[in-house]
């Protein structure tokens, strides 16, 4: 641990999530929830409700444990530690911060549902590849009627409930949409992480007034505090990933001997590995950074880029040397390595990949200069 | 100036050093990266910050330090970063002092400390040998004691400031028959002491900074010995953790990628991808070692210090300014081959000076891949157990 603290919440959170995950987490979990046809397992989606944690976000009027991003965020490293495809991110955090910030009635029953965890709800706000942050969107709510294609949405099952932020043309409307409704089209496509991946198309679907949950300036608001969250929350659950992920290969190089010595006893592979283990420090440091500038209310800072940056890239760093240094047991799929190289991949691909946002970083900065403007 | 500047807030102190470096600081030294003070330099800053009431911050007030909390410290450095300072050595206040003041005799105190506030007497670090590079403690100079006096024979290398040092604290081998870090004694010279010769070593970016130093039976009298006869190893070890903590910081880095940015806007590359991306890449890791290095400050503050990531910052640093000085000379297309300063978008420095002075970074200081060494030891276990 070193220089990371937990305080005494975050700890007691720590320790439950490690106690739950060791034996209802982990490459079996992951293996069962990849083999089924709807990539979710409802049951611990609902043990994770009962544990409070799909309510995280939440407020206790609704029903959730409000504990703050903090709290998410070690939560987020933990499910990242045991590759959980549970969509904790799409769902408790980016959906959870879009329905707290709406006092309707559609938004609160919602809420309820995630809290308990008989649900999962996700927002589907993407129309193009690589964007980074909250984009001008051609999705459009005029009249009653929702028209337009949503791509990338995540954690995609049958039963999940839908949020889709478009614009009526002045300004953003975030809205409930029922999935099952006439006029609209769901393409899902199986994810590396063992979930559901979906297009969706919207063609001059009803929207009843009462489904609309935020309008305006707290739509925008709403949309941009949730993706920032998710974008962090996913460094985090990254950098849990490359952790762990070192740590396996570290045992693997203790026990596995070539040459009359362990793999862990030949210098470059150990100067590698601890090559790779500052990258992973680096991660935890960048991301605990842009969850501070998120909380003094800085949502697209420089150190949200740095760290999904930073997270993305090592993840894959490290599901690189991962299968290499497991040698060829490593290509094999009965080797734990590749749930997690596979999850690497489709979590550092996911809200903006390690180049996207290293450019996006540096134009922040510059922006924060005031040069090259 | 209160008498107690930990009494300050962390904001009035910031701004009090900063003001004071505003009002002070003379212009010729603010030529970051470039610019080591020496000699009168040297002297003359200590004399200033001591007459200010800012000398020594780490040292005990016993000790006539001003005893700040390692907070603070860090903010004199940071502020001394954005005031663009020259580096400053003074290896007299931050590597001998925290040695004497551990394992000194009080006379040995009462007779060093004060003049090396006072920037009188300037020293030299003696510890590399020819062969002892990374691997110190094969150290050879010997010495030997005949009566009250030890009498020095060896040589030492890449002393740095040899040249500009009043006196040098030199590693010395004492016993030969046991094993090598056991026969290792601590010892004091004057750097006029007869036989005691001094050669400056022309390095990569035009300085003479190195030095060899020559004894050929420099004789010193028994007192100068600091702690046991034998115990130079570990009196050698003392050194100012919080110092470490400093320069894990992306200081060279950060002042370097300024000199970058300035550069590929006068190029008119600042809009090309690749540059971009590399530029972007170097951007981010400099971020991101500012983010660890201010979480493992805090860290420390709490008094918890984490010696794995203390190897892993001076690794990571200093891999880091080379990195940065590299995409400099790229950037700067046939001119990198100029021997001055480019004149391009402003910047008035010789590009191949940073690129030389990033050079030795990863080299001293236990080179970084003995850094590797010990720190994969620490993480994985020693290799072959």
């Amino acid at each position: 641990m070193g220089w990371r603290t937990d305080d005494e919440l975050q700890q007691m959170l720590r320790d439950s999530a490690v106690h739950y995950f060791g034996s209802a987490g982990g490459p079996d979990h992951f293996r069962r929830v990849r083999a089924s046809t709807a990539g979710f397992d409802p049951a611990a989606w609902k043990q994770m409700g009962e544990l409070g944690w799909t309510g995280i976000l939440l407020p206790e009027a609704a029903g959730g444990s409000e504990m703050g991003l903090q709290c998410a965020l070690t939560l987020a490293e933990e499910i990242g530690r045991s590759i959980a495809p549970e969509p904790f991110v799409a769902s408790a955090v980016i959906a959870a911060t879009v329905l707290a910030a709406s006092d309707t009635p559609a938004a609160g029953a919602l809420s309820q549902s995630l809290v308990a965890g008989t649900r999962s709800v996700t927002l589907a706000w993407q129309e193009q590849r690589n964007t980074i942050g909250v984009p001008a969107f051609a999705t459009r709510f005029e009249g009653n009627r929702l028209s337009g294609v949503k791509r990338f949405v995540p954690g995609w099952h049958a039963d999940s409930a839908l949020l889709v932020a478009g614009t009526d043309g002045a300004a953003n409307i975030l809205a409930v949409v029922d999935p099952t409704a006439a006029g609209v089209a769901v393409q899902s496509a199986r994810l590396t992480d063992g979930t559901f991946g979906a297009e969706i198309a919207f063609d001059e679907v009803i929207i009843d007034d009462h489904a609309i949950i935020l309008r305006g300036s707290d739509a925008d608001e709403a949309l941009s505090l949730a993706i920032a969250r998710g974008t962090i929350a996913l460094s985090a659950q990254l950098e849990g990933l490359a952790s762990a992920l070192w740590n396996r290969t570290v045992d693997y190089m203790r026990q596995r001997a070539q040459f009359g010595s362990k793999l862990s006893d030949f210098q470059a592979l150990r100067h590698r590995m601890v090559d790779l283990y500052s990258e992973i420090e680096l991660a935890g440091a960048s991301w605990r950074r842009a969850a501070s500038a998120l909380d003094e209310g800085r949502y697209w800072d420089v150190a949200l880029h740095a760290a999904k940056a930073r997270s993305s890239q090592v993840a894959q760093d490290m599901g690189r040397w991962a299968i290499q240094y497991h040698g060829a047991f490593g290509y094999t799929d009965e080797a734990d390595v590749g749930l997690y190289v596979h999850t690497a991949i489709r979590w550092s691909s996911w809200l903006g990949n390690a180049v996207s946002h290293r450019r996006a970083a540096l134009a922040a900065h510059r922006r924060e200069r005031g040069i090259h403007a | 100036m209160p008498d107690d500047l930990n009494a300050l807030s962390n904001d009035a102190f910031r701004t009090r050093w900063r003001d004071w470096l505003q009002a002070n600081y003379p212009r010729e030294w603010r030529v970051p990266i470039i610019l080591r003070l020496m000699g009168d330099d040297e002297r003359r800053w200590h004399r200033m910050t001591l007459e200010a009431g800012w000398r020594a911050p780490a040292w005990p007030k016993e000790y006539g330090g001003l005893g700040l909390s390692l907070e603070k410290q860090l903010i004199m450095h940071q502020e001394m970063e954005r005031h663009q300072c020259a580096r400053v050595l003074d290896s007299g206040a931050l590597l001998l002092a925290p040695v004497l003041m551990k394992y000194g005799t009080e006379a040995q105190r009462d007779r060093y400390l004060a003049p090396i506030l006072r920037g009188d007497e300037l020293w030299c670090q003696g510890y590399s040998e020819p062969n002892s590079g990374s691997d110190l403690a094969s150290l050879r100079t010997t010495a030997v004691q005949e009566g009250d006096q030890f009498v020095i024979n060896g040589q030492k290398i890449w002393t740095t400031l040899a040249a500009y040092a009043d006196h040098i604290f030199v590693l010395t081998r004492t016993n030969k028959d046991v094993k090598k870090q056991a026969g290792i004694s601590f010892l004091l010279a004057p750097m006029d002491a007869l036989g005691l010769t001094v050669r400056p070593i022309m390095n990569l970016a035009d300085e003479d900074e190195l030095c060899e130093v020559f004894f050929d039976n420099v004789r010193v009298p028994a007192e100068n010995l600091v702690g046991g006869l034998n115990e130079g190893w570990t009196v050698a070890k003392a050194l100012l953790g919080d110092e470490r903590i400093a320069n894990g910081a992306p200081t060279l880095s950060r002042q370097a990628f300024e000199v970058l940015e300035a550069l590929i806007k006068g190029v008119g590359v600042d809009d090309d991808l690749g540059v971009t991306d590399r530029v972007a890449s170097l951007f981010c890791d400099i971020q991101d070692l500012g983010a660890l290095h201010s979480h493992v400050a805090d860290a420390a503050i709490r008094g918890e210090i984490d010696n794995a990531v203390l190897g892993l910052m001076k690794v990571l640093a200093t891999d880091l300014f080379q990195r940065v000085s590299d995409e400099l000379l790229r950037a700067a297309g046939e001119d990198a081959g100029l021997q001055r300063a480019v004149g391009i978008g402003g910047v008035e420095t010789d590009l191949r000076k940073i690129y030389m002075i990033a050079r030795p970074s990863t080299i001293y200081a236990g080179a970084n891949e003995v850094q590797r060494n010990i720190i994969a030891t620490m993480l994985m276990g020693a290799a072959g157990k």
